[in-house]
């Protein structure tokens, strides 16, 4: 590991953290933005370190995603078993966490996923962003295991473990709860649920009913034997020109009541369903169609008049983009977004809202990724259906056998261990050549848009370092646009692919959320004025945009040490050979999606394959 | 609002008169999202030869959906249209042919 450290010490059970603080950076430059240093622990041995962040890194990486990469490759990570002891997690805050930016307490968690062998890094959000940057670190990095479940608390700069094992098996609800309790309000925790502890390798990290979802974060942090982190702190760091920051921010919250993020704040992600099902983009029963038939009767649009619905909104967001519908056994309410309704209705051809918000309220619960959860049960159907799995309980449309199959995920009994494995490792098991349709990329389940009608989303999966993703590419946002023809889609567009991904990577760096974006005019330039006035550097739009391509690089960097070739930017064989049923013009073919991606990979400055230059590589930050 | 309490948004035709509906070439207009909120309907008939002209007609007959999604023969920020489920249109003077449909909707996707 190289890096400057400037003290460490090992754990007593709480034992006080001692050693000198870094208020300026190892150039003994004033840092604004920024605590200059991150925490690393290691939970087999008890040592805490305390490492100095130079600026050049923080500028070139910024944080969230950005900085987490540049740490993961700093420490070696992309060769390691992700959830070996040696492992390495981060939770790594931004420059922006703590300011009056509105959605800006955001924290992103990455490590290399024990789904995709490659980068994962899922953000989330809310107070333990804040706590998390206020106990004086911009990043929190652990390595090694514990000996046994533990808690893991940093109560700013003193480090410490304690037992979990009262709350082994306990969900995220409850375990938030037992902490709140425990702890008190001032400490904000993350935690996983029980398919955290059963390595679950998509399971989640969730914080206040919130998840750092994809890729499996919830399996790495229970294979340290950690069910919880709690953090508190009191360090706050400054700003380089706060009169003119908080104006801006006056401005920025003004725009975010606009028209632009309306849809987010009167009706939530979910008002995608009747769209994306209108225009035949649905994914329906593992992707063998693109409308269901039944979607009004899970629609928000249906949903809000019968039954009772509630809004919530991060801490720090303007925008309040949380609709939370009851259920009608009495039992609370449920969190719904676009992603969770379609992974777990049309994706296994369910039509009862009742049973889909149970269903979202159990992957909560347990902590598991609703769309790699609805993905393999949606393949697990199908697989039934056509004989090459032994489960003839499990259908299309059984709302029961959807709940039976997230109670075996959780429970690793039934035909939840082969569950448990994602849709790409089920299907190297069950052979028959079902890989063809497992609807993953890399391993990752694909979320709810099908690439044959929304082919720029379509590269955007296939080139994502994460996988199937609809983070990391927002690709779909040319699809949705006259830039394109969305189903006929061809390389001299693929620019447009590398844009959406680059202001992704900036998004998720600075971090602000991407509902966001609809209100910027140019992401970037604004972007360089938010971030000048939050450090004092003088940051351009120019320097923004290298930021984010050698983010993407670095990202691509990992992947290819942890083993990445060619081959895995691709789409599932079905997505290749067979058009959507509804709409004979929503056809990709293996040659077009292979010509948009050498486009893309020419793009970024890359080899036609996707490889990078020497020099390229040689510029980013090594263990 | 119907008896049981649910407002007719499911449904969504609206009533027109019969000298209205005579009046130039008829397309169908698909509400999504905001649209439709804004507008009580999940689709209606509308007149135009043009999407801009269609605009002016919805705006006129929807004051909400107006307000909150149109500007004169423009698209505000934040919203689409499409052609027949096919084409993404914004541009005014765009032709239409009698029995388009037209889908309006928000324009960002994600969540």
């Amino acid at each position: 590991m190289k890096g400057t450290q400037s003290c460490s010490c090992r754990w007593t059970r709480a034992a006080k953290f001692k050693g000198p603080r870094a208020e300026k950076n190892s150039l003994m430059h004033p840092i604004f933005g920024y605590h200059g240093r991150y925490l690393r622990v290691d939970l087999s041995t008890g040592l805490s370190t305390e490492i100095l962040l130079e600026t050049q890194l923080l500028r070139e990486y910024l944080g969230g995603s950005g900085l987490g990469v540049a740490l993961m490759l700093k420490e070696g990570a992309a060769a390691l078993n992700p959830l070996a002891p040696e492992a390495v997690l981060a939770f790594v805050f931004s420059p922006l966490v703590g300011s009056p930016l509105t959605t800006s307490a955001k924290f992103a968690v990455v490590s290399k996923s024990p789904l995709t062998e490659r980068l994962n890094d899922s953000l989330a959000s809310s107070g333990f962003a804040l706590a998390g940057k206020k106990t004086g670190y911009d990043a929190i990095v652990l390595v090694g295991r514990a000996e046994k479940l533990s808690i893991l608390l940093i109560d700013e700069h003193r480090v410490r473990l304690e037992s979990a094992e009262d709350l082994v098996g306990f969900s995220n609800r409850k375990t938030q709860e037992n902490l709140l309790r425990r702890f008190g309000p001032e400490f904000q925790t993350a935690t996983i649920g029980p398919a955290g502890e059963r390595l679950v390798p998509y399971a989640t990290i969730s914080h206040d009913g919130r998840h750092a979802g994809r890729g499996g974060s919830g399996a790495v942090l229970g294979s340290k034997n950690i069910k919880a982190i709690a953090v508190r702190g009191t360090r706050r760091v400054a700003w380089a020109s706060p009169p003119a920051l908080m104006s801006l921010a006056k401005k920025l919250s003004k725009k975010s009541f606009g028209p632009a993020t309306a849809k987010y704040r009167e009706l939530g992600t979910a008002s995608n369903l009747l769209m994306f099902n209108r225009l035949n983009v649905l994914p329906t029963r593992n992707f063998q169609q693109g409308s269901f038939e039944n979607a009004a009767a899970i629609s928000p649009e249906e949903l809000n008049v019968t039954r009772d619905r509630t809004r919530s909104s991060c801490a720090a967001c303007t925008i309040g983009c949380e609709h939370l519908y009851s259920l009608k056994s009495g039992d609370g309410s449920v969190r719904l977004e676009y992603e969770n309704l379609f992974a777990l209705g049309p994706l296994c051809g369910i039509d009862n809202a009742e049973i889909v918000l149970e269903a979202t309220r159990r992957c909560d619960d347990a902590g598991i990724d609703t769309i790699s959860a609805g993905g393999t049960i949606g393949f697990a159907m199908e697989c039934a259906e056509r004989g090459l799995l032994d489960a003839p309980w499990l259908r299309f449309g059984d709302g029961n056998a959807l709940l039976r199959s997230l109670d075996s995920i959780v429970s690793g009994k039934e035909i939840g261990p082969l569950l448990a494995m994602g849709s790409r490792r089920m299907a190297m098991e069950i052979g028959q050549d079902s890989i063809r349709f497992a609807p993953q990329v890399k391993g990752l389940e694909l979320p709810g848009y099908d690439p044959r009608g929304l082919q720029m989303m379509a590269l955007g999966f296939a080139v994502s370092t994460r996988g199937a993703d609809h983070n990391r590419s927002g690709a779909y946002e040319v699809d949705f646009s006259e830039a394109v023809d969305r189903r006929n889609v061809g390389p001299e567009s693929a620019h447009l692919a590398v844009e959406t991904e680059d202001k992704a990577a900036l998004m998720d760096s600075l971090i602000l959320c991407k509902f966001l974006r609809g209100i910027f005019a140019d992401l970037f330039e604004e972007s360089a004025e938010i971030l000048s006035l939050v450090t004092g550097w003088e940051v351009t739009a120019k320097e923004l945009r290298a930021t984010a391509q050698r983010i993407v690089t670095a990202k691509k960097r990992f992947n290819i040490l942890a083993g990445w070739t060619p081959s895995e930017d691709t789409l599932p064989l079905r997505m290749l050979q067979n058009a959507l049923p509804e709409d004979s013009e929503s056809h990709l073919s293996a040659e077009r999606l292979a010509s948009l991606i050498k486009a893309y990979n020419l793009a970024r400055g890359w080899s036609e394959e996707g490889w990078l230059p020497l020099g390229q590589a040689a510029s980013l930050p090594v263990g | 609002m119907r008896k049981d309490g649910r407002l007719e948004i499911k449904l969504g035709i609206e009533n027109r008169s019969k000298e209205r509906v005579s009046l130039g070439m008829q397309v169908t207009v698909e509400l999504f999202g905001i649209p439709r909120a804004r507008a009580g309907v999940a689709w209606t008939v509308a007149n135009g030869s043009t999407l801009g002209d269609v605009f002016l007609d919805l705006a006129k007959r929807f004051p909400d959906l107006g307000e909150a999604c149109l500007q004169g023969r423009f698209l505000k920020d934040g919203y689409t249209a499409n052609l027949r489920g096919e084409q993404f249109v914004t541009d005014p003077a765009i032709h239409l042919n009698e029995g388009d449909s037209i889908l309006l909707l928000s324009l960002d996707a994600g969540g």
